[in-house]
């Protein structure tokens, strides 16, 4: 790939950041490819030394905060017409109730989420109390010389507190799982914002 | 290694590649080389982060036809460093204490 090529590929997939942050990013990528270049590498070793272009995308959304992106997204190109405004005014009542039923779905949705996680976490601790009340309730029983009934309510204590412990890694695996997918969902969402052509 | 740990001591190898004279991005990199492996893309974070903390500034300048930018530590950059000698020295007396303590068992 030549250097245009690389600097162009991210520039397009830049598009939607501030244009400062833009040119500031290329201005270094570009001067890392001289600088290589005039070290005696050819100009596609140079270019394949910084590596994947779609990766180092990544790499920048993943830094930029999410405010960012939207404040330049909404920020008009041109100066607003009256007209449109006037729209906007007229149509606020169609709109906004929109809006705001879209946020509370999308909020919902990874509140259910949470509540999946919430309820792992609800059964772990149901069976440590479970087996808590087994050994007691054992050692009542043993007490008051019921021994096979002691027997059975330690059983069951043990087979809840061995249940407790597997609950207890699968609740923290979906811990991590849905903190890893919220990041992985903010920096698709940041894609899905930046990198298309300007009109 | 710990993310948090990692991002501490690349911010003052960095530092350390600029504390003799001015670089630029790509002599940095070269410079940390033999140490730690840094990309790119992670370099510009840095970069950008000591600048807005003050510890660096940068400058463009001409270089065979083509702008180049150098970047040169301050005051507060270089106490940064000292600072983290001195962090290190108490480190490393504990990791001491640890290590003999594992050999006497």
């Amino acid at each position: 790939m030549s250097k245009q090529e690389f600097l162009d590929r991210l520039r397009r997939g830049l598009n939607g950041l501030p244009q400062e942050d833009i040119e500031e990013r290329l201005n270094f990528y570009g001067e890392m490819i001289d600088d290589r270049m005039e070290e005696g590498l050819s100009e596609d070793e140079a270019v394949a030394e910084i590596g994947n272009v779609w990766e180092i995308i990544s790499q920048i959304l993943a830094e930029t905060p999410l405010t960012k992106i939207v404040k330049e997204k909404i920020r008009p190109k041109s100066p607003v017409k009256p007209w449109v405004i006037l729209l906007l005014i007229l149509g606020f009542p169609l709109w906004f109730p929109l809006l705001i039923a879209v946020i509370a779905i999308v909020l919902v949705l990874y509140i259910v989420i949470w509540s999946a996680v919430i309820v792992l976490w609800a059964i772990f601790v149901s069976l440590v109390a479970v087996a808590l009340g087994g050994v007691v309730s054992a050692a009542y029983n043993l007490a008051i010389g019921r021994a096979l009934s002691a027997l059975s309510v330690l059983a069951i204590g043990i087979l809840c507190a061995g249940s407790a412990i597997l609950i207890f890694f699968a609740s923290l695996a979906a811990v991590k799982g849905v903190i890893w997918l919220t990041k992985k969902a903010a920096v698709g969402l940041k894609h899905m914002l930046v990198g298309k052509e300007r009109v | 290694m710990d993310i948090q740990l990692k991002r501490g001591l690349l911010d003052v190898c960095v530092l350390a590649a600029i504390k003799d004279e001015d670089s630029y991005g790509y002599r940095i990199i070269k410079d940390m080389k033999p140490y730690i492996s840094l990309s790119e893309s992670t370099l510009y974070t840095i970069l950008k982060r000591l600048e807005t903390a003050g510890m660096l500034t940068v400058r463009s300048a001409e270089h065979d036809g083509r702008l180049r930018k150098y970047y040169h530590i301050t005051d507060l950059g270089l106490r940064r460093i000292e600072e983290f000698k001195e962090d290190w020295k108490e480190i490393l007396s504990i990791y001491r204490f640890v290590v003999k303590e594992e050999e006497n068992e």
